[in-house]
């Protein structure tokens, strides 16, 4: 009995020496900050020479940024919009690519180097200075013929927006490669031998996509979405952290950009949440299999 | 099942005719498919090679053929003379230093401690798991900016601002860029190698650092081509951090060089001090010509470097099941 005590206290220290490191990382660079960054969105921060003063203003950032603000609240809810479109958009895009590349054909590993090179181009800063250049809007669709042709049989107002919203979808695809990567991963790990039982039994592809790729790579669909939203929530051209940092490095006003950060911050978590919400029957459903 | 098989080919070798035929349309039909997978495929691969070709073909222009409508993507003239502006007003071998120190500093300590960690939760149960675990979770998906300015002020106290230090040390910790993500990858990577490994390395004597450093450590490869190249790579382009905590020029990364440079025309990115705003709307052709050209250079490094590793990466991926469970 001793013994057995001694050999699970030593597998706990164990398990902790391995994470000790990143305990100690969580709290330096995550928990300490984080709890400074509540503190500060009551405060109003006035930098002097031996750093910066607080004062305890209460709950007025919060107000502010609700009832005084004009630009926060309607850049928030264009961000949310336009990922509530670009999320499903990008998820839809990358399982096509990585069902793309998935199959057995001539030039593979070009073609998969080709498709993964927007994770190397198009980030951070190469990312804004395309945009700013109008680079990420391919003109395929609207400089072309295309255009011309379709506006025969379709009225100009409604192509227009359309052309341009498939325009609009270059950055969709820019966007799916992390993704890409994740559903290739996962499509590797599903036996073949599912497929081939199901042929047998005259499954066609459609069904078969169905019945068998789409239930199996449901894990990697969620881990894609939070992926998606985080990153688009986080990403260098995003208009609510452009915002947030102007606060910061412009006006200084570090206070009320703390408070901004915290209410979107709690945004971003409500929405993850009703992710999992929706997420909940089919994680319910995989831990039985 | 092989009976029925039997039978089948007995009844079309009975009727020679329609067999070959349907053979014909068959193969007739798979060459269709082929050509327009091969057709999907190219046209994707353009809209993802679009914005290199894109950036290739402004930075080799001058600026009447940027101005010339009819100048699409060839120009009339090359013009190297883009990358020569470029290569001086940015201080290209500075920032080239300054951003090399950064993304492999951080990338090797980043697969160290992650891979460490990431082995800590794959194989190791202890009393508050669970709350580790979500607070690893939890990581990843704090925006940077919620705590930026404690971050800022804590880098500061210790003077560690204009130094390499507020990117490497955090990485060394696991933590830094997107390092709760690669922790993740670790862990999904170690829980699907089987156990017997270790078992017998211990049964050897060997104690837990040990196995785990002469065992799993090598294992993890590739794991750790995918997070080696995504750090590296996102440390790279990163301007966020970096226009934070390295304030004065001769420190700046290329990813800042080449945001504040607009060219011969206004000033070098130097002289514009660490106020360089980011928005260059508006620009003038001549200078935008230039200034992909800078673009250009500062993400040849990293292009080289995948150029290289791109293979590896691609096939680690398939075996390194980023995805969950």
């Amino acid at each position: 009995m001793k013994f057995k005590m001694n050999m699970r206290k030593r597998h706990i220290f164990e398990g902790y020496s391995f994470i000790i490191l990143w305990i100690v990382g969580f709290v330096a660079f995550m928990a300490v900050p984080l709890g400074q960054s509540i503190y500060y969105s009551f405060q109003k921060l006035t930098p002097s020479k031996t750093g910066l003063i607080a004062e305890n203003v209460g709950l007025q950032h919060f107000r502010a940024a609700f009832a005084v603000d004009i630009e926060f609240l309607p850049l928030l809810q264009s961000t949310f919009t336009g990922m509530i479109s670009h999320v499903p958009l990008v998820l839809i895009f990358s399982i096509a690519s990585a069902l793309l590349l998935n199959r057995h054909f001539r030039g593979r590993m070009i073609f998969r180097g080709i498709f993964f090179l927007p994770v190397i181009i198009a980030s951070g800063t190469t990312l804004k200075k395309l945009l700013e250049q109008g680079a990420a809007n391919l003109p395929i669709f609207m400089n072309y013929d295309l255009y011309r042709m379709l506006r025969l049989f379709i009225p100009g107002d409604i192509l227009e927006s359309l052309l341009t919203y498939a325009d609009s979808l270059t950055m969709v695809m820019w966007d799916a490669g992390v993704q890409t990567l994740i559903f290739l991963a996962g499509l590797q790990t599903i036996s073949v031998s599912l497929y081939e039982a199901a042929k047998m039994d005259g499954a066609t592809k459609w069904e078969s996509f169905w019945k068998i790729t789409f239930p199996m790579i449901m894990p990697m669909i969620l881990v894609n979405t939070l992926y998606t939203m985080v990153s688009s929530f986080t990403r260098a051209d995003n208009s609510v952290m452009d915002y947030i940092n102007t606060r910061v490095f412009s006006d200084n006003n570090y206070g009320y950009a703390s408070a901004l950060g915290w209410i979107y911050f709690v945004v971003i978590f409500i929405m993850i949440g009703i992710v999992f919400l929706l997420f909940r029957k089919s994680l319910a459903s995989m831990e039985g299999r | 099942m092989a009976n029925a098989q039997l039978t089948d080919k007995v009844k079309i070798s009975d009727k020679l005719d329609p067999a070959l035929r349907f053979q014909a349309i068959k193969r007739s039909k798979n060459i269709i498919g082929t050509i327009f997978f091969y057709f999907i495929l190219l046209s994707l691969s353009f809209v993802f090679l679009y914005p290199l070709l894109y950036m290739i073909s402004k930075s080799l222009m001058q600026s009447w053929d940027v101005a010339d409508a009819t100048v699409r993507w060839i120009p009339h003239e090359f013009n190297i003379h883009n990358y020569k502006v470029a290569f001086t007003a940015m201080k290209y071998w500075q920032g080239f230093m300054n951003s090399s120190i950064i993304s492999f500093g951080s990338a090797a300590l980043q697969i160290i401690s992650c891979s460490l960690i990431g082995y800590g939760f794959a194989r190791y149960r202890f009393p508050l798991y669970g709350l580790w675990f979500v607070l690893l979770i939890f990581t990843f998906l704090v925006p940077p900016q919620t705590i930026v300015v404690p971050l800022y002020m804590f880098f500061s106290e210790l003077g560690w601002i204009n130094t390499h230090l507020p990117f490497i040390v955090p990485a060394a910790f696991g933590h830094g860029l997107q390092g709760s993500l690669f922790i993740l990858i670790f862990i999904q990577f170690y829980r699907q190698l089987p156990k017997v490994l270790e078992e017998a390395a211990r049964i050897d004597g060997a104690g837990a650092f040990r196995t785990y450093w002469q065992i799993m450590f090598p294992l993890g490869k590739p794991a750790m081509v995918t997070v080696f190249l995504f750090s590296i790579v996102w440390h790279w382009n990163d301007n966020f951090q970096p226009s934070l905590y390295l304030r004065l020029p001769p420190f700046y990364n290329l990813a800042q060089r080449m945001n504040g440079f607009y060219g011969q025309a206004t000033m070098t990115a130097d002289q514009m001090g660490a106020s360089v705003s980011s928005s260059a709307i508006g620009m003038a052709p001549t200078v935008m010509n230039q200034m992909m050209a800078g673009v250009v250079l500062s993400i040849i490094p990293i292009l080289i470097l995948y150029l290289f590793v791109q293979r590896n990466f691609v096939e680690s991926v398939e075996r390194a099941g980023i995805a969950g469970e």
